[in-house]
């Protein structure tokens, strides 16, 4: 009797096991997939910055032909960085207020920009889907916790994808 | 024919009205409306407003909206909260700021970096609801403009760099200063932020843990008090 018990709990061991081997999570899907192709999303954003904190809001115009365009705003709507990223990688930064930096927008907030919404962008692992609406991307320098607010379907206007002759490639 | 007629006396009744908005007039010396104002506003112990802010871009084609409320309360104490789409709180004394930010069914308490700038917005903005513009005319520029409806009182930063991000303010009252209809930040590229509040409750007890920066009660408990105030 003790004999075929250990038997029981051998076999129960080896099965589970052998379903640890072959039963692999399902692939997370890319940030990108959640959204419409043609939107208008709004995130809630807290960036980390050596041990600061800062909470952002991030609205977002997306076109799958046209490209992204990205407003990041402070609490009371004082618009901080205006970026637009062409479909063929081009970046615009079409303003600037402080604290940022234009060379952070172009280097960083578009790179996390387009690391979200951008299928084909070069991943680094850096990303880090939590839950279909909360993604925290983490680098040497900072970290971003963003939170998709509200998703707003359809095409947007073309001039929200047009440099306007402002913003520095 | 009937429908004809409904929609011109409709017409009528807009032309009417539209009449009766008369244009604004600036007032030459607002000084003796500023004491006024300062006057009524200094008998408030406490004030809550329910707003909704339009932020209007000239890029987007419908302005970006959030709801919440805003509480002062005398001396110095203010919380500024957005309860639509997200959840956030701002808390402001004298002294300090503090923000929450609502996630993963908690309120997270954030390690604010430049609070600096944070505090003066929130100084600004209890001084402009004590009615204490004398103390903001080292920074801006006051006037008045008034009609039967309204009396818009405008601010202009004085300083150039200043005017660069906002290029003036306006706080939209009552003609007698009984109640603050809006306020719209105008910035120098045509954006302008919109604030209607929507319902204001004035000398009103709030519970104990309102203005907290180490735990605030939630709103909801705030709103139950705040119910029955006039």
């Amino acid at each position: 009797m003790r004999h075929n018990f250990f038997i029981v709990l051998f076999a129960m061991l080896a099965s589970g096991c052998a379903m640890q081997k072959f039963i692999e999570p399902p692939p997370m899907a890319h940030p990108s997939r959640l959204f419409p192709a043609e939107a208008f999303v709004t995130q809630r954003a807290v960036l980390t910055v050596h041990g600061r904190q800062f909470a952002l809001n991030g609205y977002i115009a997306k076109s799958e032909t046209r490209g992204l365009r990205l407003i990041v705003a402070e609490n009371f709507g004082g618009v901080l960085a205006d970026v637009l990223v062409k479909p063929d990688g081009e970046i615009f930064v079409l303003k600037v207020g402080p604290p940022f930096r234009r060379k952070w927008v172009k280097n960083f907030v578009a790179a996390d920009l387009k690391a979200i919404f951008e299928e084909n962008a070069k991943t680094d692992g850096s990303v880090r889907m939590l839950d279909e609406a909360h993604f925290v991307i983490e680098h040497s320098g900072y970290e971003l916790d963003l939170r998709t607010v509200e998703v707003k379907s359809g095409p947007q206007p073309a001039e929200m994808f047009e440099a306007a002759g402002g913003g520095e490639p | 024919m009937k429908f004809f007629s409904v929609i011109v006396a409709v017409l009528l009744a807009f032309a009417l009205l539209a009449a009766a908005d008369a244009p604004l007039q600036p007032v030459a010396d607002p000084q003796p409306i500023l004491q006024d104002l300062q006057h009524k506003m200094s008998s408030l112990g406490s004030v809550y407003f329910e707003l909704t802010q339009e932020r209007h871009l000239k890029l987007f084609t419908e302005p970006l909206t959030s709801e919440g409320v805003m509480l002062i309360e005398r001396p110095d104490r203010i919380r500024w909260e957005t309860t639509v789409p997200y959840q956030s709180i701002l808390l402001g004394d004298k002294k300090s700021v503090a923000q929450f930010e609502y996630a993963d069914g908690e309120w997270k308490k954030l390690k604010l970096g430049f609070p600096q700038m944070l505090q003066r917005v929130m100084d600004q903005m209890a001084l402009m609801n004590q009615g204490r513009l004398d103390a903001l005319t080292g920074d801006y520029a006051i006037s008045v403009a008034t009609n039967s409806s309204v009396a818009v009182v405008t601010l202009v930063p004085k300083d150039e760099n200043a005017r660069a991000m906002l290029s003036s303010l306006e706080v939209k009252m009552l003609p007698d200063f009984s109640a603050t209809r809006e306020v719209v930040m105008h910035e120098s590229n045509g954006d302008y932020t919109r604030i209607v509040f929507n319902r204001e409750r004035r000398n009103v007890a709030f519970p104990p843990g309102t203005f907290d920066q180490g735990k605030p009660v939630p709103i909801g408990l705030i709103r139950a008090s705040v119910s029955h105030a006039p």
